[in-house]
Order: structure tokens, then C-alpha cells, then sequence
């Protein structure tokens, strides 16, 4: 019999992640009334995973070594961070509409000084070494924390990432949880035309990560993949399929950052 | 002064490391694949537990310190000097950033890499690093000095980058008594009529020639500034006011390094002539680094000649 818990997400809570992705979402693109130049595309590719790492799955508690950490590798997607933490009300929403600003606290890349950022990125390829090295010092410690981290997919150029997760201590550690989202585009143009990356989920797996797929966009598909990654009791890298700009029409799956604000406008009246 | 004998760097620094990690359970010892050449090995022979070699690969042997002690434990990266400036941007945007208490403990550099050649001999490091917000940088003389400032550094909070050479080591500081400081320069030998100021094994040229300067009548004070960030302001003003003149010699770039950052602190405090002795191109293949300070004219007789030369 199917035990009543069985279900990883029940249809509530759901619906519950959807509101808080959408709210999220618009924010990003009301972001762009206040400073035009933010990764916006970028930034609506990964609201889905933040959304539900941090409203199902982080856990918080007074010691450091026993929450669960949040580290976003593709810094540049800090729009939609922040976003998510106001809907958590770590950080306050006013201080959205002030980002890039000289008077604000949020930074074009996240920084350890804005609520609810665990490690200052910007630079690519550099979280998930960080990453592992908290989940290394959890465990030495003889604690609970786990350490997620969130990485593109034109990320995957840096050869800082092969350092990385080919180190035999990546393969010991079962608290770290790494999402690599495959939007197909980097900055100058689609990830196919510059570096394909269709082999990557063969190396990571050949190189003893327990590697998983979902659809970066389906809450029930995210959380299904957790689920499993956290059963497996191995460091898990999870493959999600994402649109660059979803749910914004002006430049969805395409390497445009950002649209004018007239677009937002028009498209937030809209929707 | 100058007594004792001619030592090894690279080797102080592992046993001092080796036995420290019995004082502090949470230090740990990273490198990139360089452990029996750094002698971070004798670490390793101890804990094993506590080191971690993650392969040739010094960007990620950086952020996994940094990792390592944003989770609370004392990470001491030990790799070659020259191979830690490829890492520079994750010390930088990392580290730095984030003002976290790794400590970086470079060896083989200078031209103490003798016989590898350029690629292997870092020049530049000390720009580099001091340039970096929240870092403070050491260039111990000797492995005398070397095992007074690990304690001290260990116990600092926040990042500390330290250079030392591999097997050449005078002995500069033998027999001075005197408590290290991060911050804190000391003076060597007085003199009133030049101030020799360096840092690392060149001391050894600076104290030979001071004692030439006596011989031709010019008193030489010589400075140590072991720590080149922060640096003793203060001490550095005191000299320039008494002796007039300054001769700084590194074994480093003359850009951006030691006298570079003395003729700072000179122009802000009390300008005064200045001569820097130290490399201005890459180095060389040679059978010892004494061989290389030579031929590069890091030494006594060009320390004589600027100091001639501005004492005029």
C-alpha cells in the first residue's frame, strides 16, 4: 500500500511554488523598470530550482554547520535570488526595486553582505569548489548542513569546474547537491555553436556522480529529482532543462538578457 | 649577527606545519599535487586525515579552501608561489571578497627555483598579493624568523599570504632576540647615513653590504620589513628622517613589490631619495639561485653602488 506521504509534493504546496515562482518572476522583470542592465534571461532560467530549494527544501538553524546552504555559481542570476529571498522575506522587497544602486544593498552579483547569500560569486566556475569544500568541513565536523549549488550550463566552459568535481573528496561527500541548468545559451550566442555540452552528464556520471535530469521549469519534476538524489546518499548532480527568459515572451529561449522597459511594461500588464 | 649556518625554507616551514597541527585541530593542509616538494608531506605524515592533495588543479585548491573555512576550519594552502598567482582571481574574488581565513604558504619562489627556469621562479607574487583588499603579505628572512611568524599568522584572522624560497637560506636573524609581529619591522644593524630596507634571503646581501659601506666611511641601517603588508609605517619614517636616503633590494619585480611599496609609505610620509635594487625580466635556468641573484645583479655590490649612488 502507498503510504500517504509517498507523494513528494502534494497539489497545496504546488500551488503554493507556483505563486511564489510567478511573484518571483514578475519581479525580476519589474527589476528592469529600476536598472536595465541586470541578466534577466539568465536570471528567469534558474526561478523555478531557487523556488524550490529554498521554500521546500532549506533548511535554517542557528549553526552554520547544520543549515543547508545556498550557492549560486552563476552569479549573474542574482536577480532572481533576491527575488525569491523577498518572497521569503529575507530580504526586503523595496530593496529590489533599488538594485545596482549605489544606496542599495543589492549587488549586480551576489555578495556575502546581502541577507541570505552564502558565498560572494560573479566569477564563473568557482562555486561548486567552494561548495564542496563547506560540504567537506560539515562533515568533518560531524554535522548535518548541506551545501546546494546552482550552475549554467555555458559555466561548464571553466576548467575550474573539471578541478572540481573530478576530486576523489567530491565522491566521499553525500551533503552536496549541484544543479546545471542547460539553457543552451551563453553570452555570446547558443552553448551548441561554442562548446556542446551534450556529453557532459556521460563525464560527470563516469567520473562517480550520481547524475539525474529534470525539467527546470516543473516544480513536480524538480522535486522529484531531489527526492531521488537524496535517497541515492551521493553527491548528485542534477541536469535541468531550462529556457533562457521564461515567461517572457520579448526574449524567451533566446541570448537576449534583457528587453526595454516599454517590453516589460506592456508584457507585465498582460500577463 | 650573521652566525649560524645556511639553512632550508621550504623545509622550516613543513616541520613547523607538521607541529603546529598538533595546537590547532582545525588546521588543515591543501596543495595541488606539490606535497613532497613543499615538505607540506611531513604534515601529511601526521594527519593524514587533515590533508588534502586535490591534484594538479590551483583554482579549485583555492576555493575549496576557502570552502573549507567559510565551514569554520583553518585552512593552510602550500603550494609553489609562482603556480598559486594562476589561482590569483579565485584569491582575489574569493577569498579576499570574502575576507576568509585562508592562509597561503608559497614556496619555490624568487629565483629559488633555480634550475626550472622562469616558468617556475616568481617574480611577481608580492605585487600580486599585497594589492588584494584584506590580505596581508610576510617575507620571513630566514627559517628562524619563518617559525616565529607561523604561530602568529595561524592566529590571525583572515587571509595571509607568506613567502618562502626552497633550499637557500642565510642566516639573517641568528641570535636577535625579538618577538614577531604582523605589522612590525625590525632593524637589523644601525647606521646614519643610508637605510637598506628589504625583506627574504637578499638580507644577506644587504647586511654584507652594509658592512662594505663601513669600510668606505657610510654607516647602513638595515630594515627587515618581514611583513610587506601591513607595513611598519612608522618604523620606515623613522629611518628615512634619520639616515636620508633609502635603498630598498627584493628579489622580486622592481614593479610593485618591496620598494614599491616603501616608496609609498616615503612619499606619503617624508620623500627622500630612493635606488631599487631587485629584477626588472624574467629569470633563468641556473644551477643555484645564488647563481641567478648574480647574474641579475641582486647582491651586495649592486646594494654599494645605490647606495653610493644616493648617498652621493
Amino acid at each position: 500500500m502507498e503510504r500517504a506521504d509517498a507523494k513528494p509534493i502534494s497539489l497545496e504546496e504546488l500551488n503554493k511554488l507556483r505563486e511564489v515562482a510567478e511573484r518571483a518572476r514578475k519581479n525580476v522583470i519589474r527589476m528592469l523598470f529600476y536598472d536595465q542592465s541586470i541578466h534577466v534571461g539568465s536570471s528567469l532560467s534558474s526561478i523555478e530550482i531557487l523556488t524550490t530549494l529554498v521554500f521546500k527544501y532549506q533548511r535554517m538553524a542557528e549553526s552554520h554547520l547544520d543549515r543547508d546552504w545556498l550557492i549560486l555559481s552563476k552569479g549573474h542570476a542574482a536577480p532572481a535570488l533576491y527575488a525569491v529571498l523577498a518572497e521569503k522575506g529575507v530580504i526586503k522587497e523595496s530593496e529590489l526595486w533599488k538594485i545596482q544602486s549605489i544606496d542599495g544593498v543589492l549587488q549586480g552579483h551576489p555578495e556575502t553582505f546581502i541577507p541570505g547569500v552564502d558565498m560572494s560569486t560573479g566569477s564563473l566556475g568557482q562555486g561548486l569548489s567552494f561548495g564542496l569544500g563547506v560540504a567537506k568541513g560539515i562533515k568533518m565536523s560531524g554535522r548535518n548542513g548541506r551545501v546546494f549549488v546552482i550552475m549554467g550550463d555555458g559555466e561548464q566552459d571553466e576548467g575550474q569546474v573539471w578541478e572540481s568535481f573530478t576530486q576523489k573528496v567530491a565522491r566521499e561527500l553525500d551533503n552536496i547537491l549541484v544543479f546545471i541548468e542547460l539553457n543552451g545559451f551563453q553570452l555570446d550566442g547558443d552553448v551548441e555553436s561554442i562548446k556542446p555540452k551534450a556529453f557532459l552528464q556521460a563525464v560527470w556520471r563516469d567520473a562517480g556522480w550520481n547524475t539525474l535530469s529534470c525539467d527546470g521549469h516543473d516544480f513536480a519534476s524538480i522535486v522529484a529529482a531531489i527526492e531521488e538524489a537524496q535517497k541515492a546518499r551521493a553527491p548528485t548532480v542534477i541536469f535541468a532543462s531550462t529556457l533562457r527568459g521564461k515567461g517572457f515572451k520579448p526574449i524567451e529561449n533566446s541570448k537576449y538578457q534583457r528587453s526595454s522597459p516599454d517590453d516589460a511594461r506592456k508584457f507585465l500588464i498582460n500577463a | 649577527m650573521m652566525q649560524g649556518s645556511f639553512s632550508s625554507m621550504r623545509e622550516a616551514m613543513g616541520k613547523e606545519l607538521a607541529r603546529l597541527g598538533e595546537l590547532h585541530q582545525d588546521l588543515l593542509v591543501l596543495t595541488a599535487d606539490v606535497g613532497d616538494s613543499t615538505r607540506a608531506s611531513y604534515f601529511r605524515e601526521k594527519y593524514p586525515e587533515r590533508y588534502f592533495n586535490v591534484g594538479i588543479a590551483e583554482q579549485h585548491l583555492v576555493d575549496f579552501a576557502a570552502g573549507l573555512a567559510a565551514a569554520g576550519k583553518k585552512p593552510v594552502v602550500v603550494n609553489f608561489a609562482m603556480f598559486l598567482m594562476r589561482a590569483w582571481e579565485q584569491m582575489r574574488n574569493t577569498v579576499a571578497r570574502m575576507n576568509l581565513d585562508v592562509k597561503f604558504f608559497a614556496t619555490h619562489s624568487g629565483y629559488s627555483d633555480s634550475g626550472d627556469g622562469s616558468s617556475h621562479q616568481s617574480l611577481e607574487d608580492i605585487a600580486l598579493t599585497r594589492v588584494l583588499p584584506n590580505f596581508a603579505v610576510v617575507v620571513p628572512a630566514d627559517p628562524i624568523e619563518l617559525v616565529k611568524a607561523l604561530p602568529e599568522i595561524l592566529a590571525h584572522r583572515g587571509p595571509v599570504y607568506m613567502r618562502t624560497g626552497r633550499d637557500y637560506s642565510p642566516p639573517i636573524t641568528a641570535g636577535l632576540e625579538y618577538e614577531f609581529k604582523l605589522g612590525k619591522a625590525q632593524v637589523l644593524r644601525e647606521g646614519d647615513d643610508v637605510s637598506i630596507v628589504g625583506a627574504g634571503v637578499v638580507l644577506w646581501d644587504a647586511l654584507l653590504a652594509a658592512e662594505e659601506l663601513r669600510k668606505m666611511g657610510v654607516g647602513a641601517t638595515v630594515i627587515n620589513v618581514s611583513t610587506v603588508k601591513p607595513m611598519d609605517e612608522a618604523l620606515i619614517e623613522y629611518y628615512a628622517r634619520k639616515t636620508g636616503r633609502i635603498v630598498t633590494v627584493e628579489e622580486h619585480s622592481v614593479i610593485g613589490g618591496i620598494g614599491s611599496a616603501v616608496s609609498e609609505v616615503i612619499v606619503k610620509r617624508y620623500p627622500v631619495p630612493m635606488r631599487f635594487v631587485g629584477a626588472s625580466t624574467f629569470g633563468r635556468s641556473a644551477k643555484s639561485q645564488r647563481e641567478l641573484l648574480d647574474y641579475y645583479g641582486i647582491n651586495s655590490s649592486s646594494i654599494v653602488k645605490a647606495a653610493m649612488e644616493v648617498v652621493g
